[in-house]
């Protein structure tokens, strides 16, 4: 995939509100990554890892939070905990079901000094 | 650098201009794209003046009485810092700029498609297909993108329509910006027809909203039926399937069927043709859903 390319928005990101918010050091980044996402948790985490060293996030521990996946099955409306798209309802077995969770990946929040 | 595919930022994409003659050095017609939206490309280190306080650990505990009025969180131990709460989608700045193309499309009554497919399905001959059918009786324009060469690009003008070529350089899809980008060199004309021939990639093109009205999904019978079950959110995200080569149909084990079935499970509105660049069958349904999509979009009087 391309978790470079996602690390380096998250960079952006940081910066814009940074300067929105007229804050000085990152100290801290809180990232969820949904298991549904289609972003690959432990590569984006390698990836940010490596480029955030000359970035406006290069003091800044890096927190990412997985979320699990969450459906709702299309022919029951079952609640299940959902580990990919493709996941059949464990109550009736039908097939396929709405992601109702999991698909997040959003910078949750920043902690600055 | 991606260790898994290899996909690296830093090698800047370009946009060749298409009313320099391609057949000739093409380095030569290259033009870098301009930096006024160069936020993605800007690497210049953020150093840090502001070398404050290193207190050597990194936990600070927040109490709900420690927020401030617009939210802030105080913590008790540094003072001087604050939590601010995004809940940002990382992916937002695309999306934004995949609305604006939008509505500049909408502006424009232009149709504009996004083909995305593995490579080697066919897109590109599916399109020279396309722009001779309906070239008489419509505007069409094709945004190209490959990591390299012009090659496509000189197809589809060679077909008969204007066509722009984006080469990502190690970048693996395109995304809203390059388009908006493109989208100043290629004249689009009013009500017209664009085509958007992704980087060929079932996996990341995926993720990212180029603005389009539709996504149409191209797969040939050489791929396999259980194409659309190993490439979920491709199947997910599409409005069309255009399943390609049924030429070669007798001399493959392709359940068409059993693919359609299968696409359906994971969207169930997901819409299919069976056509074949090559011999032309199915192509007139592939035209009429143009024409459909076309009147839906842009109104009833779009066809020029």
């Amino acid at each position: 995939m391309h978790e470079f390319s996602l690390a380096l928005e998250v960079i952006d990101l940081a910066r814009r509100e940074v300067e929105k918010n007229k804050a000085g050091m990152i100290k801290e980044i809180t990232i969820e990554v949904g298991d549904l996402s289609g972003v690959d948790s432990d590569a984006f985490e390698s990836a940010l890892g490596l480029l955030i060293k000359e970035s406006i996030l290069n003091r800044a521990k890096v927190n990412i939070v997985r979320v699990p996946g969450k459906g709702r099955c299309n022919s029951c409306a079952y609640d299940f905990e959902m580990n990919h798209r493709t996941a059949t309802c464990p109550k009736c077995l039908c097939f396929p079901s709405q992601i109702s969770g999991g698909d997040e990946f959003r910078v949750v929040s920043l902690l600055v000094e | 650098m991606c260790d898994t595919c290899g996909c690296s930022e830093e090698d800047e994409f370009k946009i060749h201009d298409p009313n320099h003659d391609h057949h000739h050095q093409p380095e030569h017609h290259e033009h870098e794209h301009d930096h006024k939206h160069g936020h993605h490309h800007n690497h210049e280190s953020d150093h840090d003046h502001n070398h404050g306080h290193d207190h050597g650990h990194s936990h600070s505990h927040v109490h709900a009485h420690d927020l401030d009025g617009a939210g802030h969180a105080h913590t008790h131990d540094h003072p001087n810092q604050k939590v601010i709460t995004l809940n940002m989608d990382i992916l937002s700045e695309n999306n934004k700029l995949a609305q604006l193309n939008r509505r500049f499309f909408e502006g424009r009554k232009v149709l504009c498609l996004n083909l995305v497919s593995s490579p080697g399905s066919g897109k590109t001959s599916i399109l020279e297909k396309t722009i001779k059918a309906m070239i008489k009786r419509n505007k069409i324009a094709v945004i190209e993108g490959d990591q390299q060469t012009l090659l496509d690009a000189d197809r589809i003008e060679k077909s008969g329509a204007p066509a722009i070529q984006i080469n990502t350089g190690s970048g693996c899809h395109l995304d809203a910006r390059m388009i908006e980008l493109a989208l100043q060199k290629l004249e689009v004309e009013f009500g017209s027809i664009l085509f958007i021939e992704n980087v060929g990639n079932l996996v990341c093109p995926a993720m990212f909203d180029l603005g389009e009205f539709k996504r149409v999904v191209v797969i040939s019978v050489t791929e396999g039926e259980d194409k659309p079950l190993k490439y979920p959110y491709m199947f997910q995200s599409s409005h069309l399937c255009l399943i390609n080569k049924s030429d070669l149909l007798p001399y493959v084990d392709f359940d068409t069927d059993k693919a359609i079935n299968y696409a359906r499970s994971l969207n169930p509105n997901l819409e299919f043709i069976l056509v074949s660049a090559k011999t032309g069958e199915g192509m007139e349904k592939w035209y009429e859903w143009l024409g459909n999509a076309l009147r839906l979009h842009s109104g009833p009087g779009s066809r020029s």
